[in-house]
């Protein structure tokens, strides 16, 4: 067990006593080698009850989305989260393993440097060296160890995989067998292995996944916040999570300066505004949740050092702009039309269109 | 003398299936089907050959097409299967609810929202759109069967009934159990049943007691109906009945079979007993097994022919996910949710491209139904015999001209009809180029083909009226029109079918649609939308609701005009430029203010540099001739641009932009005129030298005539003194002969 000094702790800790009090209470029939019943798995996501312990949500969103994730996991087809950067990908997958496999641990990080050894085994070169080629001299990599154990696998980023790298999964998934031509042997995935993969929908054409690859993954599309209000409660909490943690100094709650941005950012990703009358152009950048937090921060942070310490339009606008515009010709005139088609308009947002039009 | 009821869900395949079991299992004396009695005479079409579903029979008061029931059937309906077995086996059937002339007549304290008249075309697009035969919107009352299924944990009821009934092949107690269930519900809610609800159930015990004369009869009605048709309640009510159905008020109702749509069928099209997804019906009622796999399997093949990536592998994966989902959900069996879902995480990749493809294919499946020879005419094709007759205007096969003057009732009402035809797709007249210039003058060629009779019970599913089929024809139109272009013409139509309603709808959908629009679409759409504001009033409307929209398309088109016109090549400019003309015609039509404002700092931000030489040249004399920019203030410009040194082809381009294509800016405008050759005057030899070229490439794109006039009137201007200077006694000389022909007489004792 972890010792509660490490800064984060791995999702099977943290909830340990809520997995445990559903594989207590869980009276339906488990896939083999897992360790709840595809139902119960779906309760850690959603939140519910086991008995007397109550069980929190770990996803806010869709039901529907979890259960097509879940039962992806019973049949033997790998699972792939698609979604904008900080829609909760790798979040959901690592309570995905902790509750199905009790060990989110098994994990590889995808990043344009992942090779071939990262995904299949690597070697101790000392031992191979010393013994020539042996099972003992194999290193093995987290999906080879979750084969042999009939544990969930998890692949971070799979679009920044090379794509002759991420080929290798191929054989992996669609023979759920790994060969090892060095000791002329192979390994054999145990019942219960199984993949979950992340991959950011932004970057398509990155390394776009062979057909052959894609066909052997369950998509499912995690969306961004669906109500403003869940949204806003999102961005508030972590803002004074996160405001602590920067020693940044207290500062009332500035609730309307952060409806504000979260409406913002809220209508220009979704193209239209939140009473559905107007239509408009998305930005090219991904205008996330997390961007969100971070403009209010920024705001926060000038509006303590160098502003009268009350969040105000000024504070926001130019990092609001900076988040909005990545692409100065395109996004600028979607900026603009925005200010002037919608902000101009509204009641109330005429200090924040000045402000706006000031900095743009 | 035995009754069976078959409480039955309208439009649901699991009970078309179960009744007609039941019905082979049980054959009755009589069957009595839940419908109009005064539509027994249509009955016997059901069977023809000729008639392929979804139909409706549809009732409509004489005169007043506008006031209608329809009662849709469609392949998988419960009441057309017990039709169509009776009729294949010459059991006698009858339709057994109030007739139509009762339900359609004028009811005491009519209240506006009335269920089935369509009423006032203008009013909401979609009201009466698809009157029902269901009255009421309550839930509970619509579709009970649904809520029990979703109370079970399902939610396609459909599937459920497939898990109760179908698969345990227990038919017959089935259906006395919904009876009973739906008794307990009516209890529920006793006293709520509404008066006409009361009245319908009546007649239908009428019939029914009737029908036992004769023998044994089977009853399908929707299941709400069911426990207040069972032999107690029958033999309660019996004298009662009689009483309620005394001295009903009555109306003159004409009744036919029109083709129908499985669209129409959908919920979506504001029909209350419609269903989600025909098109999952018609599969269920086709597909006795092996459901999922054939549903996708069609899915996949369908993407396959839209060229996507859907493999049988894929569909293998498709359909084991489909079954895990639904045992997580704890269905036994999956249904068009699980269906879904599964599509979407197996073929769908990142995109929801491939179930929008599916949406209508397999979803709604769209069918149009046909109906044969025999049937009675529709009431479009009676509203367009008595159009014609009102119009004066034949059906001629000969080919024949006609010219109209738009400023006369009578050919304006004509040319209308012309255009809505055009718009149902009865191409009787053609428009043909009208002689002389005036635009109120419209020349048509007619020639009637005997197929548009066809057409016309085609377009009857849009309307019974030829205003109101238009008007939904725009409509839906609009909402399938791929951009901006084909709206702003949809637009033009509307105009010119004189549909008022229709266009707001379009209208509107141009205002959402216009986000998506890049520049040149959007500076496209300003001409129709300024004609509209501007000659809309001949046809009785304000432009006051377009000009919020003008505006706003015009700020979109303006914040993205600078970018559009950077860097571009000679066609992509002339492209622009042409489209900024058509734009810049359309602000100067419509007059507004605010708009005018918004264009012309647009203009200004387009004289920057980086901008193509011909849309700034273009800018500027747009500017002076708005006296935005002064005559010292366009000096410098044309300095800055003709100044020595610049790429001659740009300079000759901004002095097309800044002349016009034709020179037509130098022909009509002095001002510019003396502009520019003051400014050539003013050149020295050397500089003189240098610029020439692109002068006279400029020039020569004017006609041989406009130069030589161009080069007399610079002439002029040299010795330009005397010329310019007023002879007031010479000039007075004229006034009396000018009045005479303006018709005005001279003031009296002036001379």
């Amino acid at each position: 067990m972890t010792t509660p000094e490490v800064l984060r702790q791995h999702a099977e800790h943290a909830y340990a006593h809520e997995l445990a009090a559903l594989a207590e209470h869980d009276r339906y029939p488990r896939p083999p080698k897992w360790n709840l019943s595809p139902r119960a798995v779906l309760t850690y996501l959603m939140g519910g009850w086991a008995g007397e312990t109550e069980i929190t949500p770990k996803y806010v969103g869709e039901a529907r989305l979890m259960e097509i994730a879940v039962a992806t996991l019973a049949t033997d087809r790998a699972l792939l989260l698609l979604g904008v950067p900080g829609t909760a990908k790798s979040w959901v997958s690592e309570h995905l393993a902790a509750a199905v496999s009790g060990d989110s641990t098994l994990l590889v990080q995808g990043t344009a440097g992942t090779d071939e050894n990262a995904i299949r085994y690597g070697w101790n070169y000392a031992r191979l060296l010393a013994d020539g080629p042996s099972e003992a001299a194999l290193v093995e990599s987290p999906v080879l160890h979750a084969m042999r154990q009939g544990k969930i696998a998890r692949l971070e980023e799979l679009t920044r995989v090379q794509s002759d790298v991420q080929d290798t999964l191929i054989t992996i998934l669609s023979e759920k067998t790994l060969p090892v031509p060095e000791l002329n042997t192979e390994v054999q995935a145990v019942r219960g292995f199984n993949l979950i993969a992340t991959a950011n929908n932004r970057d398509k054409g990155v390394n776009d996944l062979s057909s052959a690859l894609k066909r052997r993954f369950n998509t499912v599309i995690l969306p961004v916040p669906d109500s403003l209000e869940d949204e806003l409660l999102i961005v508030t909490r972590r803002v004074d999570s996160m405001g602590r943690s920067l020693g940044l100094p207290e500062l009332p709650p500035a609730l309307e300066e952060i409806r504000r941005i979260v409406t913002v950012f809220r209508e220009l990703r979704a193209g239209v505004t939140e009473d559905g009358k107007t239509k408009l152009k998305s930005p090219s950048g991904s205008l996330s949740v997390a961007e969100a937090i971070s403009v209010v921060n920024h705001g926060l942070a000038l509006a303590a050092h160098f502003g009268n310490g009350e969040l105000s339009p000024h504070d926001t606008a130019a990092s609001l702009v900076g988040a909005v515009i990545k692409d100065p010709v395109q996004d600028g005139v979607i900026w603009r039309e925005y200010l002037e088609t919608v902000a101009k308009k509204r009641d109330g947002w005429k200090v924040f269109y000045n402000a706006c039009r000031a900095v743009s | 003398m035995s009754q069976q009821i078959y409480p039955i869900r309208h439009h649901g395949p699991g009970s078309a299936r179960s009744v007609q079991r039941a019905l082979e299992a049980n054959p009755p004396a009589t069957l009595l089907i839940e419908g109009p009695v005064d539509a027994d005479v249509l009955l016997p079409f059901l069977n023809d050959p000729a008639l392929t579903p979804p139909v409706a029979v549809m009732a409509h008061v004489q005169g007043q097409p506008e006031r209608s029931v329809f009662y849709p059937l469609a392949e998988f309906s419960p009441e057309f299967v017990a039709i169509r077995w009776a009729l294949a086996r010459g059991v006698p059937v009858a339709f057994m609810d109030l007739p139509a002339s009762v339900t359609l007549a004028p009811k005491e304290g009519d209240s506006p929202t009335g269920d089935e008249a369509a009423g006032d075309v203008a009013a909401e697009p979609d009201a009466g759109a698809a009157p029902t035969a269901l009255p009421s919107a309550d839930a509970v009352r619509a579709d009970p069967l649904a809520l029990l299924a979703q109370a079970a944990g399902y939610s396609d009821f459909e599937r459920w009934w497939d898990v109760l009934v179908e698969s345990r092949g227990d038919g017959e107690t089935v259906f006395s159990a919904v009876t009973e269930v739906m008794a307990a519900l009516r209890e529920a809610e006793d006293g709520q049943t509404s008066a006409r609800d009361l009245l319908r159930e009546a007649q239908m015990r009428q019939t029914i007691r009737a029908a036992l004369k004769r023998g044994s009869v089977a009853i399908v009605c929707g299941a709400w109906h069911a426990p207040a048709l069972t032999p107690e309640v029958l033999a309660r009510e019996a004298k009662a009945d009689l009483a309620r159905l005394k001295n009903l008020p009555r109306v003159k109702v004409a009744l036919t079979i029109t083709p129908w749509t499985h669209g129409r069928l959908t919920q979506a099209s504001g029909y209350g007993a419609g269903v989600t997804s025909p098109g999952w019906y018609a599969h269920l009622f086709a597909t006795p097994t092996q459901v999922s796999e054939r549903w996708l399997t069609r899915s996949a093949r369908l993407l396959r022919g839209h060229g996507l990536d859907a493999s049988s592998a894929q569909v293998i994966d498709a359909v084991r996910l489909a079954d895990a989902l639904a045992t997580l959900r704890g269905r036994r069996l999956a249904g068009l949710d699980e269906l879904t879902d599964a599509t979407r995480a197996v073929f769908a990749w990142d995109s929801d491209l491939p179930l929008r493809l599916l949406s209508e294919d397999l979803f709604v499946g769209e069918a149009l139904g046909s109906v044969p020879s025999g049937v009675p005419a529709v009431p479009l094709e009676q509203d367009l015999a008595a159009t014609l007759a009102r119009l004066r205007l034949k059906r001629e096969a000969a080919t024949r001209e006609l010219t109209l003057d738009l400023r006369e009732d009578a050919g304006l009402n004509r040319s209308q009809l012309f255009h809505r035809l055009n718009l149902l797709g009865v191409p009787w007249a053609n428009a043909a180029a009208s002689r002389g210039t005036g635009t109120f003058k419209e020349t048509w060629t007619l020639r009637w083909d005997p197929e548009f009779s066809v057409r016309i019970v085609e377009a009857s599913r849009h309307g019974n009226t030829l205003v109101r089929a238009a008007h939904l024809a725009v409509i839906s139109g609009a909402r399938r029109a791929p951009d901006l272009e084909a709206l702003s013409a949809l637009l033009e139509v509307a105009r010119l079918c004189g549909l008022p309603a229709a266009a707001d709808v379009t209208l509107a959908r141009l205002d959402v649609r216009a986000a998506d629009a890049d520049t040149a679409a959007l500076l496209l759409s300003l001409p129709p939308l300024a004609r509209l504001a501007r000659y809309g009033d001949v046809r009785q409307r304000g432009g006051d609701d377009l000009r919020p929209v003008f505006r706003t398309l015009l700020i979109r088109a303006a914040a993205g005009l600078l970018n559009a016109a950077h860097g571009l090549g000679e066609a992509a400019a002339q492209t622009l430029h042409s489209q900024i003309v058509q734009a810049d015609a359309a602000v100067r039509l419509l007059d507004d203010p605010e708009a005018s404002t918004e264009w012309v700092s647009a203009l200004h931000a387009l004289d920057a540099p980086g901008t193509a030489p011909l849309l700034r040249g273009d800018a500027v004399n747009r500017l002076r001739d708005r006296e935005v920019l002064n005559a010292a203030q366009v000096q410098v410009r044309l300095a800055a641009a003709l100044a020595p040194g610049a790429p001659p082809l740009d300079v000759a381009a901004w002095l097309v932009g800044f002349i016009g294509e034709d020179g037509q800016t130098l022909r009509h405008d002095p001002a510019a005129l003396v502009l520019l050759d003051a400014w050539v005057v003013g050149l020295g030899p050397d500089a003189f030298g240098e610029v020439l070229p692109a002068l006279r490439r400029a020039l020569s794109r004017l006609e041989p005539h406009a130069r030589r006039r161009l080069g007399e009137e610079l002439r002029g201007l040299e010795r330009a003194e005397p010329a310019a200077q007023l002879n007031s006694e010479l000039g007075a000389g004229v006034v009396p002969v000018v009045l005479r022909l303006l018709g005005v007489g001279l003031p009296s004792g002036d001379s």
